[in-house]
């Protein structure tokens, strides 16, 4: 007999384990303010994977002079959001922070 | 209520069902990792694609083109029309040309047995840690290129004397206000008899992640030399004054302490690729029986390979490993030694190379603002049971 119970712990584990291998490339959320997360994921995947920036692990000057390249070099930011994009990425990317697992490619010949 | 009973029940069997959903979910997650031509490499990002060889395939001379490692600054262009391309070749030349792909099979063809090493290979193992692709240890890959001599095509359409530095442009498609991926090499390298308009690579056309149709081989320099989806050539009376050659890809003249500030006017453009080892097997928390077979590669851009020594005492004693016979001006040589564990344990692997220019790999890494040429002992930690 269908158990919706069952089902759901089904889909909740399912979600979690599809979360814990693609996780490696996501953006954090950020509670104390929501907005900037989705803000510093669509400036940043414009161009690039979000890859790209979570692999890295750096000081918040490190973070200032990545971020203002960026918006020299196009990366669309409103001015009123650089200081927050900074600081969203030098708390979640910082260099304490583990090193990200990356995927590798299927097998091919 | 739900009882513990019921909960322990219940989610015993949803993980047994999601274990016989494994094979599934793993192929949901990992489709997008799908990359035509390329096996189990790992993926530092899928856009700009940038892709590293795991150090446990690097066990032959020649490294399959499916493990060899790509490194995109830009976005890759769409595939290449070979009815459509052509290479343009302009600056200080007496004749400009407009060449098909038939016209450069029309020259001599020569063949290069080199490596390429991405300049930033190791990056990720600088500390403090440094902005870029987090790269590991196999960001390097050895393969025959074939094509005709960039010298030929200079020399037929009329290198003039004044003609110092030598610039290419690829295909790749730049977005944003992102200065074009642009580098010069010196007239010198240009000429030199190995550089080459590669259109083949081990023994066929280059494929698309390698930059099919046409890419420059400049060998044993970082792999920032050697243009991919090459579609110009311009022949310039000085350097190529662009972001790619400064201040990117540059090196201090006077290294500092690690995270100390680097002025940018004190500092040279990269050239060629310096003295390297790479522990291939054991890979990195396997575990072995005593008897091992250590087996890398080791390379020094323009220069020899002379010597690899292994320690598996942290670096108190040293022993010569057997350098492989195939050998070649610009390519990696394989190694392998024979080592029976003492004991069963835990033990860290370090392999050092020495060159033909007498250069040692380092004990600690030589620090710069960019995390290039990272060349300090390879290692790797594994385990020993009896």
């Amino acid at each position: 007999m269908f158990k919706p119970s069952f089902f759901i712990t089904t889909l909740f584990l399912s979600l979690s384990w599809i979360a814990a291998h693609a996780q490696s490339f996501d953006f954090p959320d950020a509670p104390k303010n929501p907005q900037i997360k989705e803000k510093v994921v669509k400036s940043c995947t414009a161009c690039h994977q979000s890859a790209v920036v979570v692999q890295q692990r750096l000081s918040k000057a490190a973070w200032t002079k990545e971020v203002d390249k960026m918006i020299k070099w196009g990366a669309q930011v409103d001015p009123a959001d650089r200081d927050a994009f900074i600081d969203y990425l030098s708390v979640n990317f910082s260099p304490d922070k583990p090193a990200p697992e990356f995927p590798r490619t299927d097998a091919s010949q | 209520m739900i009882s513990r009973r019921d909960f322990v029940r219940t989610t015993s069997g949803a993980i047994a069902a999601v274990g016989a959903m494994h094979p599934l979910l793993s192929w949901a997650v990992d489709n997008s990792y799908n990359i035509s031509g390329k096996d189990r490499m790992v993926v530092r990002s899928s856009q700009f694609l940038d892709l590293e060889m795991p150090p446990e395939f690097a066990t032959s001379w020649i490294t399959p083109l499916n493990h060899f490692f790509v490194r995109n600054h830009m976005l890759a262009p769409d595939p290449i029309d070979v009815a459509d391309w052509r290479l343009n070749v302009a600056g200080s030349v007496e004749h400009p040309l407009s060449l098909t792909l038939s016209d450069l099979q029309k020259f001599e063809q020569h063949t290069v047995v080199s490596i390429i090493e991405c300049a930033g290979n190791g990056r990720g193992f600088f500390r403090p840690q440094l902005p870029g692709i987090q790269w590991g240890r196999g960001a390097i890959g050895n393969a025959q290129f074939s094509g005709p001599r960039l010298r030929d095509v200079l020399q037929k359409a009329g290198l003039k004397d004044s003609g110092k530095h030598v610039m290419f442009r690829g295909a790749d498609v730049v977005l944003g206000k992102v200065p074009p991926f642009i580098r010069s090499i010196p007239i010198e390298k240009a000429l030199d008899g190995d550089t080459l308009l590669a259109t083949h690579m081990n023994g066929q056309p280059l494929i698309h992640h390698h930059g099919f149709p046409c890419r420059t081989l400049t060998p044993g320099w970082v792999g920032s030399a050697s243009c991919k989806w090459l579609t110009d050539i311009k022949v310039l009376d000085k350097e190529f004054e662009g972001n790619f050659m400064k201040p990117g890809y540059r090196f201090p003249n006077h290294p500092g302490k690690p995270g100390e500030a680097i002025n940018p006017d004190d500092t040279y453009p990269l050239t060629a690729l310096t003295v390297k080892s790479l522990i291939a097997l054991p890979a990195e928390s396997q575990s072995n029986n005593r008897t091992i077979h250590l087996q890398g590669t080791a390379w020094a851009g323009e220069a020899d390979i002379t010597r690899v020594e292994l320690s598996t005492d942290g670096g108190s004693t040293w022993k010569p490993a057997k350098l492989g016979h195939d050998h070649a001006k610009y390519a990696w040589r394989l190694w392998s030694y024979k080592w029976k564990a003492p004991r069963s344990g835990d033990y860290t692997i370090l392999s050092r190379a020495t060159d033909s220019q007498g250069r040692t790999q380092p004990a600690t890494p030589v620090w710069n603002p960019s995390g290039y040429l990272y060349n300090t002992y390879d290692q790797v930690k594994i385990h020993v049971q009896a």
